[in-house]
C-alpha cells in the first residue's frame, strides 16, 4: 500500500536528502523495512538496537502518535501520511 | 564566508518576550520562513520535566506547527530557545540533541541586563555562528 512518508530534520541524509518519500506497506515495521531496502541504514536511524523507535524520534499516522497505537505494528492505511519528526531539544 | 541572517525587529522582539515571559524556564519556538526569509514566530511550550535547564518543543505542538506552516506555504526557518543564566552559545546539551541541520538556532540569553539573541548552525556536533543584521 502506497504511503507518503516526511522526514524533516536530519533523517533527510538517510533518505539521499528527500523531504517526503513514497513508500509501502500495512504496518510502520513494513514502510520502515521497505524504505531501508532502498536506504540501507535508514532503519538504524530510526530504530534502536532492540528494534523500537527511537527516544528521540517522534512517529505519526495522520494525528496518531505511533507510541499510543501499538509502535511499528501501527497500520498504515493506503494514502495515509507518515510523518517521522526528530525532537527538537536542547539545555 | 560567513553566513548573514536578517531577522526583522518585531520577530526578535517577540522571541525576547517569550524568553521574559517564560523565565525562569526555558522558551522555546519555532520561526517559520518563506522563499529563506523568517515570517512569524510560533511560540510552543517547553514539555520538558527540567524545563528551567532543559527544553522540548512540546511534540504535539511541534506537530501542529509543521501542518500550520505547510499549509502556509512556509517552511520550517529557525529554532530558537532561551538560556535564562547563561551565555547565548549553543551548550554541550543543545550540540548533542540538535537534529535540524536545515534550521538555524537562535539563542536568547536574559544573564545580563539586556538580552543577548544570537544564531547558529549546528551540525553533527559543530557549531558555526550565524551573523544577524
Amino acid at each position: 500500500m502506497a504511503v507518503t512518508v516526511r522526514l524533516p530534520g536530519v533523517l533527510r541524509d538517510a533518505v539521499g536528502g528527500e523531504a517526503r518519500i513514497e513508500a509501502s506497506g500495512a504496518t510502520l515495521a513494513d514502510v520502515f523495512a521497505d524504505i531501508d531496502r532502498r536506504h540501507p541504514g535508514f532503519r538504524s536511524r530510526v530504530l534502536d538496537d532492540r528494534g523500537t523507535i527511537r527516544s528521540y524520534v517522534n512517529v505519526y499516522v495522520g494525528d496518531t502518535d505511533a507510541r499510543d497505537s501499538g509502535g511499528l505494528g501501527t497500520a498504515v492505511p493506503e494514502g495515509s501520511e507518515v510523518m517521522v519528526i526528530p525532537a527538537m531539544a536542547g539545555g | 564566508m560567513t553566513e548573514r541572517l536578517q531577522l526583522p525587529a518585531a520577530l526578535r522582539d517577540d522571541i525576547v518576550a517569550h524568553a521574559r515571559a517564560e523565565a525562569p524556564k526555558e522558551a522555546c519556538g519555532l520561526v517559520a520562513g518563506r522563499d529563506a526569509r523568517p515570517t512569524r514566530v510560533i511560540r510552543c511550550a517547553n514539555a520538558h520535566p527540567s524545563a528551567v535547564t532543559r527544553y522540548t518543543i512540546d511534540p504535539r505542538e511541534q506537530l501542529r506547527a509543521f501542518r500550520d506552516m505547510e499549509a502556509n506555504g512556509e517552511e520550517l526557518f529557525a529554532i530558537y530557545h532561551s538560556h535564562p543564566a547563561t551565555q547565548a552559545y549553543p551548550s554541550p546539551t543543545d550540540r548533542a540533541e540538535s537534529h535540524y541541520p536545515e534550521a538555524i538556532y537562535v539563542l536568547v540569553s536574559l544573564r545580563d541586563a539586556a538580552p543577548d539573541v544570537r544564531a547558529f548552525r549546528i551540525r553533527d556536533g559543530w557549531v558555526r555562528e550565524v551573523t544577524l543584521a
